[in-house]
């Protein structure tokens, strides 16, 4: 049997790529075509410290993701998956002033174009379908919603922003063992860098069109 | 034995006498040593046993298995190989265990194994460990585990024999989806069925006949018996008078992957102690300064048990952020009492006297956690200070004075709890001995400093009262040990461990039993 079988696993993964809307002259047209170069599989290692919030911050020296990159058409499209994002390892946890912090992702989450500004080369979008368990001793909630970011053509760094309302503590599970410190009006925020690398060890681009 | 206390200078023997007849076990980290005698023999017997479960008392087979050295010179390690330890619970007991929801059970076992030779024993614990097992859909449960045991070095020859005893199997319980049945953790404690009848384990010769590795035949293995008749004069290098000293020494197994094979004493919740979704648990250990004796105590390593109270806040009235506070109560567990177990300090006495106290802090009111503190929303700096306050009394169960033992009685102990200077008297009232941690953040870089259910440092200073109930025959040891050891300014540094939130079981954190997986390290 194998030995994990108690928790669910440990997560893994993050993010590729990105996103949408704004920025571009106001004359533009919204992007509709989305071409990802190279497709396939991934990596994301942070690049700089996570900080995820939920009332209080928490620190995570580590965190890495994997998935798939595909190029798509609409806005927003979604322009990767992450099937693994982690939060943290057994050596490095993500910690707090009240202790050590695990946050085990539910995965697929996606990463969603919105807009391309082709001058910088740069994407905005966010990181979607998010959800996660957090633990930190005996108080646990889960988190959902999607984290503001943006993706930019020459340095392959995916910039994570959140801005408060994107993501929420949910009603079911409710938090438990957390007091009023974590609780569903609490509005969590994920911020931090990861740099991406597809599998031939080249840095992706994303190009936004509008034939 | 009147022969032996014969031989034996007057006064301090005089004073011994009282101290320990029953055969102790020494305990030695060491290594086992690999028995060296070619022959082997091979063990596998079943022995009837009644074991405890939730429903009642039920029948249960229990096998071992172990492959002993046919013979062993004098002073020879004795290391059984190849421990197997298997449980055949009845279709009742699996029934027990599925009606707290558990789908699989991951056992660990400790088996109390009595060694005798020539009339004195001792005791040892062989620990197995095993994966987890589903529980059968009808039918007995057998539960095998395995694992390295101790060794056992017998004094002088004779035969050594070895005798299953009690067996408490810990079982870590959980449902179909991983999660934790139950509360998780449930011991069921075994005993023989048909005890004192029950035929030995095996039988290792110990000298007697015996070549030693130069070939010669070794003194004290031929017909001077060092039993309790014997002279003493038949064993030149032989055992003093006490028991124990001839009892077979038992060696610690090397340190293992499960809770039950380390060096910590078990730290968990049981029946006695049920746990609750809030349930912690962790090691605490550290030092003690006692200002008089210039000297430091090491207090041992002992389990607490937390129940997280939730962390609340309170926003500034401008939303830039809030007041943290968080309360927690918890206690000192050691073998179902609220204490730490036995530790001993040795000082210097009055600058000259070596002194050798054997002691345990007794809990005698709640432990709380109080931690208060502030977040920013603008900058996210963070904040906590955390007080542990919890009323100790220091209860003295040994002395020994120059090497001389002194009967302390069993009441000896400080007056009142250990105290500490409190800040808030008016909330806190009492004596207690008060611990403080403390941590920053600054994101994006990681907090530092005491995290509460992490662990760290937590520091305070106390005063030891003054002794009361020391000494037993008349002689009074109140003075001696008020003078030498009680006052004001002793610095106590705690070093707690990351805690195991046992209902929401992260391996990082917690063993498969359920146990705090950090052993802090005591710093001074």
């Amino acid at each position: 049997m194998k030995k994990n079988s108690r928790r669910s696993v440990v997560v893994a993964g993050a993010a590729a790529a990105a996103f949408g809307l704004t920025m571009a002259p106001a004359s533009a047209v919204p992007s509709t075509v989305w071409t990802v170069t190279p497709t396939g599989s991934y990596t994301a290692t942070n690049s700089s410290n996570i900080v995820l919030t939920a009332t209080i911050p928490m620190t995570c020296t580590t965190s890495g993701a994997s998935g798939s990159m595909a190029s798509a058409t609409g806005n927003p499209a979604t322009v990767a998956t992450i099937s693994a994002i982690n939060f943290g390892t057994a050596g490095s946890p993500c910690t707090s002033v009240l202790g050590n912090v695990t946050t085990v992702a539910v995965t697929p989450w996606t990463v969603v174009a919105q807009d391309y500004t082709a001058a910088t080369g740069v994407t905005k979008g966010y990181v979607g379908n998010v959800k996660a368990n957090v633990t930190a001793g005996a108080c646990k909630f889960t988190v959902t919603g999607k984290a503001s970011a943006t993706y930019t053509n020459s340095t392959g760094v995916l910039s994570v922003s959140s801005v408060a309302g994107e993501l929420a503590v949910s009603a079911s599970p409710a938090p438990v063992n957390c007091g009023s410190v974590v609780t569903t009006a609490t509005k969590p925020t994920f911020k931090g860098n990861y740099t991406i690398k597809a599998s031939n060890g080249t840095v992706p681009k994303i190009v936004g069109t509008n034939p | 034995m009147e022969g032996h206390r014969a031989a034996a200078p007057l006064s301090s023997r005089a004073r011994a006498r009282g101290a320990v007849i029953g055969a102790f076990v020494v305990v030695a980290a060491l290594v086992p040593a690999t028995a060296t005698a070619a022959g082997t023999q091979e063990v596998d017997a079943a022995f009837p046993y009644l074991c405890a479960l939730p429903s009642g008392q039920q029948p249960a087979q229990v096998r071992i298995s172990a492959v002993f050295p046919e013979r062993a010179g004098t002073g020879e390690p004795v290391e059984p190989a190849g421990v197997t330890t298997t449980v055949e619970l009845p279709a009742e007991a699996v029934a027990d265990l599925a009606a707290l929801g558990a789908a699989t059970a991951r056992p660990a076992t400790r088996l109390t194994v009595g060694v005798a030779q020539d009339g004195a024993t001792a005791e040892a614990t062989w620990r197995g460990s095993a994966e987890p097992v589903p529980l059968p859909g009808s039918g007995r449960l057998a539960l095998t585990t395995t694992g390295d045991v101790a060794s056992v070095t017998g004094h002088g020859s004779g035969d050594l024999t070895f005798s299953a005893g009690s067996l408490a199997v810990d079982l870590a319980l959980a449902t179909a989806d991983g999660t934790a049945a139950g509360t998780g953790a449930l011991t069921v404690d075994c005993s023989p069925a048909a005890a004192g009848e029950q035929e030995p384990l095996a039988t290792v010769p110990v000298g007697a006949g015996t070549p030693e590795p130069d070939g010669t035949p070794e003194p004290g293995g031929t017909s001077a018996s060092p039993g309790a008749s014997g002279s003493p004069s038949a064993r030149p290098d032989g055992p003093g008078d006490r028991q124990g000293d001839r009892a077979p020494e038992v060696a610690e197994a090397p340190p293992g992957g499960t809770a039950a094979d380390r060096e910590a004493p078990p730290c968990r919740y049981d029946d006695a102690h049920p746990s609750t979704s809030a349930s912690l648990n962790a090691y605490v250990t550290g030092y003690s300064n006692v200002a008089k004796l210039k000297g430091a105590s090491l207090l041992p390593l002992s389990c607490v048990l937390i129940e997280q109270g939730p962390t609340d806040i309170e926003f500034f009235p401008d939303f830039t952020g809030g007041h943290l506070t968080q309360h927690s109560e918890g206690t000192l567990r050691h073998r179902g009492r609220a204490q730490t177990p036995p530790f001993e300090a040795t000082f210097l006495t009055f600058g000259f006297t070596p002194t050798k106290a054997t002691m345990v802090l007794e809990q005698t009111g709640p432990m709380t956690m109080d931690a208060h503190g502030e977040t920013s929303f603008v900058t996210l700096y963070t904040e906590l200070e955390t007080r542990v306050r919890i009323p100790l009394v220091l209860r003295v169960t040994a002395l020994e004075v120059n090497g001389v033992p002194l009967e302390v009685g069993a009441r000896c102990r400080t007056k009142g709890p250990l105290r500490s200077p409190e800040p808030e008297p008016a909330r806190f009232p009492g004596d207690h001995l008060l611990l403080t941690g403390s941590s920053t953040h600054q994101p994006p870089d990681q907090p530092v400093g005491y995290l509460l259910s992490s662990g760290g440092q937590l520091t305070g200073e106390m005063t030891i009262p003054a002794f009361t109930g020391c000494g037993s025959g008349g002689e009074n040891l109140d003075r001696l040990l008020t003078a030498s050891v009680s006052g004001p300014g002793n610095y106590v540094k705690q070093t707690q461990g990351q805690t195991c939130a046992v209902q929401v079981f992260n391996p990082d954190e917690c063993t498969e039993d359920l146990q705090p997986l950090e052993i802090p390290v005591p710093e001074r």
